[in-house]
């Protein structure tokens, strides 16, 4: 390592370690529902949706876009798509992260490995692409960047794959929120399979969780052809990682078999627990530590009938960790779990969404749940079963009720995927205390 | 004093340019005969390194993802272990299973249906198909390698003096390919070199059932002094036929090792089916040679899982249990296939066998390979915005 680099390293981990120990006594927090504990949440209304959406051939100008979406019921264009940007090719892109003052929107390709960085702060309802991060693979030999998660200053980047093989060994990056390579990590093989896919942090704890999924190779082939093909059906992940956030070293490796995918942490006061879904297994797994401190995984449920293979694929916990969102991509239905007790979580609603439906995310107070389609560009439905959607529900705890929604195939777009929240008036949003408390040494860092 | 160091250097530069100018002898390994190569087209140093940078070039696909080694992975056996059939650019099909590249310098007739006979012109197949690396055109390639830095130079020196070109990027990835030639292993120690210890009592049990009563040798040829395991033909075991018949069939399907589950075909119809394969036919379109496929040499087979065109079977064990039960009935199977009635200890003994039959050199391959370490910078424009006739 560089000099250079290992002074930026150290004074990362001077700011970590600061923003810890300020969290360590911050009261509960939540997110809405995905983003980093750094990032500033909206806690009321948002006004728009930021989804991205996969380039389609034949589909309007078959480009990757960013599309943005009107949710503010008292807005003229509620329900309506007001702009879309596209990025050019179709490299397979997949999800979308905030940085740590949501300013601006990361969004990556686990094709072309292309990173997206576009200003969402300036003027929120005409995003502008102002950075493409090529150097990915360069920097890293990882491919498929994934996950981005915001740190200060940084942004933790979690990749699938990697350019010697194109199969699942991989690790973890970090770039600086101008967008420059900072570090990497690869993935610990000793008692795992260097498999990643999705993190989640803890700064209370001093941790982040990382999840496994599987290769570009697995990935990028038709769900159907892969399903039958034995071998690539052996090159799923099937442990999680706990880091120490601090020094980004691997704490402890445990066994989820069957592909752990989305990562939550109970932000509870006194809770910290953690939870993921088994995308092969149909498994809730729940992370907690003991009366040791030492922290230990179980399974706690069981999705749908798993010898069909639903696919539980995104999952969004609510804001006081009370209930949980999980997708079957298969039969597109949308599960809502109660996890009162997150130990013994139980399904108490379901409601088919679509032919197929991936991701969800709702609001900070649960009120507004929102569902897209699209899994993979080769892992969607072909035929009339390739629906492609936004659809916008209002939940009362009892029934899922449709507000909007918006047909992505009809208006020209693509297939959608990840959506994010955002607010017209930046000013308004209040950062987490957390984060609030380590705004100084953020500005230092740029 | 500053004109000698300039000589010296001059020289050296030239003794190095030399060096690479020279035909390179690469020698057969024990047990396979003299590496055929075209007379015009000698292994020149520069070329087997320069052919071996193309080959491990992601930037050689269209969206700069993909390289021969990306399907032909070195560390496994210039196959791909993990997949049963290929997946080409944007995770488009490919039909068939990558085979393998060891010994391809011996393959009369390339891919799995024949329809390449020169190295040298089947580089260019998988680099213009529109599912693998799915470059637009000739033109596209050789304009790309023109803006890539890392080749400035490396052509001509190669080529005397000739840049890249279709034909001279041809000859390189040939020139390493031929190369990548592999025996000597325990067998051809066994066989070949007179040490009558290198394959134990079970092994040799084995060898005796390949050339005696499971017929193995039939198509995997084994000479009095030199073996490719191979017969250059093709031949319809019934694999083909199955799958383009659509017999109905349920899938084992692993979630997590340990454990699986069965679904059936239906239960897919929402995904991408099965694409037509009629194997040799679509080259001769002669009848009889419909679902047949070129025999593979069994050379390093214990490093080339998953086997057969299809990658469908996953373990030695697999092979030998379906060519047990004489392959699959259908209007063109191969005679030779016909229940064999082997026993459980034959059948491990077959197994031991062909572990005997991995190359002394696997390793040296690979780090050769690796060691090529192509850039991973981009032209900063697209090569058809740089197209200019040169006349």
């Amino acid at each position: 390592m560089k000099p250079s680099q290992l002074a930026r390293r150290s004074r990362f981990c001077r700011m970590v370690l600061a923003a810890v120990a300020i969290a360590a006594g911050a009261p509960a927090i939540a997110d809405e529902t995905s983003c980093s504990p750094f990032t500033p949440l909206i806690k009321g209304q948002e006004d728009l949706v930021y989804v991205w959406t996969l380039g389609v051939k034949g589909v309007g100008d078959g480009s990757d876009k960013l599309v943005t979406v009107d949710v503010n019921p008292k807005s003229k264009s509620y329900g309506k798509v007001i702009h879309k940007l596209s990025v050019g090719g179709r490299g397979e892109i997949h999800h979308v992260g905030l940085s740590d003052d949501r300013r601006f929107l990361w969004g990556g390709a686990l094709d072309s490995n292309k990173i997206f960085i576009f200003d969402i702060g300036s003027n929120p309802a005409k995003p502008k692409l102002v950075k493409t991060i090529t150097d990915f693979v360069e920097k890293t030999g990882f491919v498929g960047p994934h996950s981005f998660i915001a740190m200060p200053g940084r942004m933790l980047i979690t990749p699938l794959s990697n350019k010697k093989d194109h199969g699942g060994e991989t690790g973890i990056a970090v770039y600086n929120n101008k967008g420059e390579y900072v570090a990497h990590h690869a993935m610990p093989k000793e008692g795992g399979d260097g498999y990643g896919y999705d993190a989640g942090i803890n700064p209370q704890k001093n941790v982040f969780l990382t999840s496994s999924f599987t290769g570009w190779n697995n990935y990028m082939m038709d769900l159907g052809k892969l399903v039958k093909d034995g071998e690539a059906m052996k090159r799923f992940g099937n442990t999680s990682v706990m880091w120490d956030m601090k020094t980004m070293k691997p704490i402890k490796v445990f066994q989820t078999p069957g592909a752990p995918l989305e990562v939550r942490w109970s932000w509870k006061s006194g809770e910290n627990w953690a939870v993921t879904t088994t995308a092969l297994t149909s498994k809730i797994w729940v992370y907690k530590q003991d009366a040791k401190g030492e922290w230990q995984v179980k399974d706690v449920g069981t999705i749908g009938d798993p010898a069909k293979i639903p696919l539980p694929v995104d999952i969004s916990i609510t804001a006081d960790a009370k209930g949980m969102w999980i997708n079957t991509f298969m039969d597109g239905t949308a599960r809502y779990w109660d996890m009162s007790d997150p130990m013994r979580p139980k399904e108490t609603y379901s409601k088919h969404i679509g032919s197929q439906v991936n991701m969800v995310s709702q609001s900070f107070d649960g009120k507004r749940v929102y569902f897209t389609s699209s899994l993979l560009g080769n892992w969607d439905k072909k035929g009339k079963d390739d629906e492609q959607f936004l659809k916008v529900f209002n939940w009362d705890g009892k029934d899922l009720k449709l507000a909007f929604e918006i047909d992505f195939y009809k208006e020209k777009l693509g297939r959608a995927h990840h959506m994010k929240f955002q607010a017209r008036d930046l000013s308004t949003l209040k950062p987490l205390e957390s984060a609030q408390a380590v705004l100084p040494l953020l500005a230092q860092s740029r | 004093m500053k004109f000698f160091r300039v000589a010296i250097l001059a020289g050296l530069f030239a003794l190095a340019a030399c060096d690479r100018a020279a035909p390179v002898a690469v020698p057969a390994p024990l047990g396979l005969p003299a590496i055929p190569a075209p007379p015009d087209a000698p292994l020149l140093k520069a070329r087997i390194e320069l052919g071996r940078s193309l080959f491990m070039d992601r930037r050689l696909s269209h969206n700069n993802t993909l390289s021969c080694g990306m399907c032909h992975v070195p560390e496994q056996g210039f196959t791909s272990n993990e997949l049963g059939t290929a997946i080409g650019l944007e995770g488009q099909t490919i039909r068939r299973n990558s085979p393998t590249i060891y010994n391809v310098a011996y393959v009369e007739q390339l891919f799995h249906d024949g329809r390449e006979f020169s190295l040298e012109n089947q580089a260019w197949g998988p680099l213009l198909a529109g599912n693998e690396m799915a470059n637009p055109s000739i033109g596209y390639v050789v304009e790309k390698i023109k803006a890539l830095p890392e080749y400035a130079g490396r052509f001509e020196a190669a080529f005397d003096g000739r840049g890249p070109d279709m034909m001279t990027i041809g000859l390189a990835l040939a020139a390493y390919q031929r190369t990548l030639v592999s025996a000597g292993s325990r067998f051809d120690a066994w066989r070949y070199g007179g040490t009558a210890g290198a394959l134990n009592a079970e092994e040799q049990a084995g060898f005796a059932l390949f050339t005696g009563k499971a017929g193995c040798v039939a198509c995997h040829h084994v000479g009095e002094k030199t073996a490719l395991f191979a017969d250059n033909r093709f031949h319809n075991t019934g694999i083909g036929y199955a799958n383009s018949m659509d017999l109905p069939r349920r899938h084992r399907v692993q979630l997590a090792p340990g454990k699986f589950v069965e679904i059936e075909d239906k239960a897919l119809d929402a995904f991408e089916k099965r694409q037509p394969d009629v194997g040799r036919y679509e080259v001769t379109l002669d009848p009889a040679d419909s679902w047949a496929y070129r025999t593979p040499s069994l050379r390093n087979v214990a490093l080339t899982a998953p086997y057969m065109h299809d990658g469908s079977l996953a373990t030695l064990g697999d092979v030998i249990e379906f060519y047990d039960r004489g392959g699959i009935d259908n209007p063109h199977k191969d005679p030779l296939l016909k229940p064999l009635g082997l026993s459980v200890a034959g059948k491990k003994s077959l197994v031991a066998f062909l572990g005997t039959l991995t190359g002394d050199n696997v390793p040296r391959l690979v780090a050769e390979a690796r060691a090529a370490q192509p850039g991973e910078a981009l032209p900063a424009k697209d090569p058809a915005s740089t197209y200019k006739r040169a006349y």
